[in-house]
């Protein structure tokens, strides 16, 4: 029996009717070749060993146990702010007190370098759309990430090679964003964005952000 | 050679058989990709990404389904939530400038069918445009679908049939279109 909505003649329509909507280019198959091989030899390699596996699997039931120990405490401790607020971290007899620099700047650098992603993913596809406007929205969010991007090659964040290389792309990327003029029409855009392809900084920047969604990136770091 | 034994060969650190294995699926993936983006440079984007995380994993194909089903299971994650990321980014921005911009920048409905078919797909829930492009457009099977999205053969069939009737009732106007 036909269901309510099945009409084979409306079907065979919209198929024929819908072919045209985001019809592809032909595949680029060679340009993106080259690109995954470059974001593939960039990416860094981490060969899990049968004992770092274990050391893995240690530390995690450590910190399952710490964090159960601190969800289960006495609310005697969680009483005493002050006390925790005044005494200094070295001295804290389990030194778990609180998150190490280190860690804070890696939540930091991988929240900063999502919203870089999304922003530079949405400057090369949207800018061409209404460039007069667009282009003034850029340019301030551009000088935002820009001042971003140089507190974060000051931190520690910034001491680790890899992290520096990509940085310093970033910071050269977004200060000719920051510079962008609404008057001079879409060239410059396609200059900046011939750059952006021609040094992978996007996928650069891919390869340094641990996959998923930024809560689940972050998750459990602090 | 057949599929398996390319896949051996690329877990081998073949390079020849690892471009062997990207010639043959990018045509899809990228289509694909294409049309659910309908953008060139995210297309490319979330293409790359598929196929550099295909290689990365390719250990953990087990070869129980067809690689073209676990390659498009992972051209779907990447592309819905690379989507997603972008959508959340304009909204954001969206958000940002004054309503008198925004309708200023709404468009009003078109007599041309290409604009309002247009209109029309992209207003339907993610799952059920997914389902209608995958099949409708791209001809991916109901069993493809269901393995690439997580989902039971059935729901993406219901799917489909809601995202028809729902194309329906927003291209009314086109009705003497397919009636004749």
């Amino acid at each position: 029996m036909m269901d309510q909505h099945e009409d084979p003649r409306f079907e065979a329509w919209l198929r024929k009717a819908a072919e045209s909507y985001h019809a592809p280019d032909p595949t680029p198959r060679d340009v993106m070749w080259q690109r995954i091989q470059t974001a593939r030899r960039q990416k860094p390699v981490i060969v899990l060993r049968p004992w770092m596996a274990w050391a893995m699997a240690a530390a995690a039931v450590l910190i399952l146990g710490i964090g159960i120990g601190r969800w289960t405490a006495t609310p005697t401790g969680r009483g005493n702010p002050v006390a925790v607020a005044t005494t200094p971290l070295a001295n804290s007899d389990s030194g778990l007190a609180a998150p190490s620099p280190d860690v804070v700047y890696q939540v930091a650098a991988t929240q900063y370098l999502s919203r870089t992603e999304a922003f530079l993913t949405s400057f090369r596809t949207d800018l061409g759309k209404n460039h007069a406007a667009n282009s003034a929205r850029f340019a301030g969010q551009a000088r935002d990430l820009l001042t971003t991007t140089q507190l974060m090659l000051d931190s520690p964040a910034g001491k680790d090679q890899r992290m520096r290389s990509l940085l310093e792309d970033l910071e050269l990327v977004l200060m000719q964003i920051s510079q962008l003029d609404p008057a001079h029409g879409g060239h410059d855009a396609d200059l900046i964005t011939q750059g952006m392809n021609q040094s992978n900084v996007l996928p650069k920047l891919r390869s340094a952000i641990p996959a998923g969604p930024v809560p689940v990136r972050t998750e459990g770091a602090l | 050679m057949d599929e398996s034994q390319l896949i051996a060969r690329v877990r081998a650190g073949d390079g020849e058989a690892e471009r062997a294995l990207y010639d043959a699926h990018v045509d899809r993936v990228y289509r694909l990709a294409f049309r659910l983006a309908g953008d060139d440079a995210l297309a490319q984007d979330f293409t790359q990404e598929t196929f550099i995380r295909a290689f990365d994993r390719l250990g953990s194909f087990r070869g129980d389904a067809a690689f073209s089903t676990w390659l498009h299971t992972i051209t779907t994650t990447v592309v819905l939530n690379g989507l997603r990321k972008v959508k959340r980014f304009r909204q954001r921005e969206a958000d940002i400038d004054d309503a008198h911009e925004i309708g200023a920048m709404q468009r009003h409905a078109e007599p041309d069918l290409k604009v309002r078919l247009k209109q029309a797909i992209e207003a339907l829930p993610e799952g059920y445009r997914t389902v209608f492009l995958m099949h409708d457009v791209e001809g991916y099977t109901h069993e493809e679908i269901g393995a690439a999205l997580g989902v039971e053969t059935g729901t993406s069939k219901a799917q489909l049939s809601r995202a028809r009737a729902k194309l329906r009732v927003a291209l009314a106007d086109f009705a003497g279109e397919w009636t004749t």
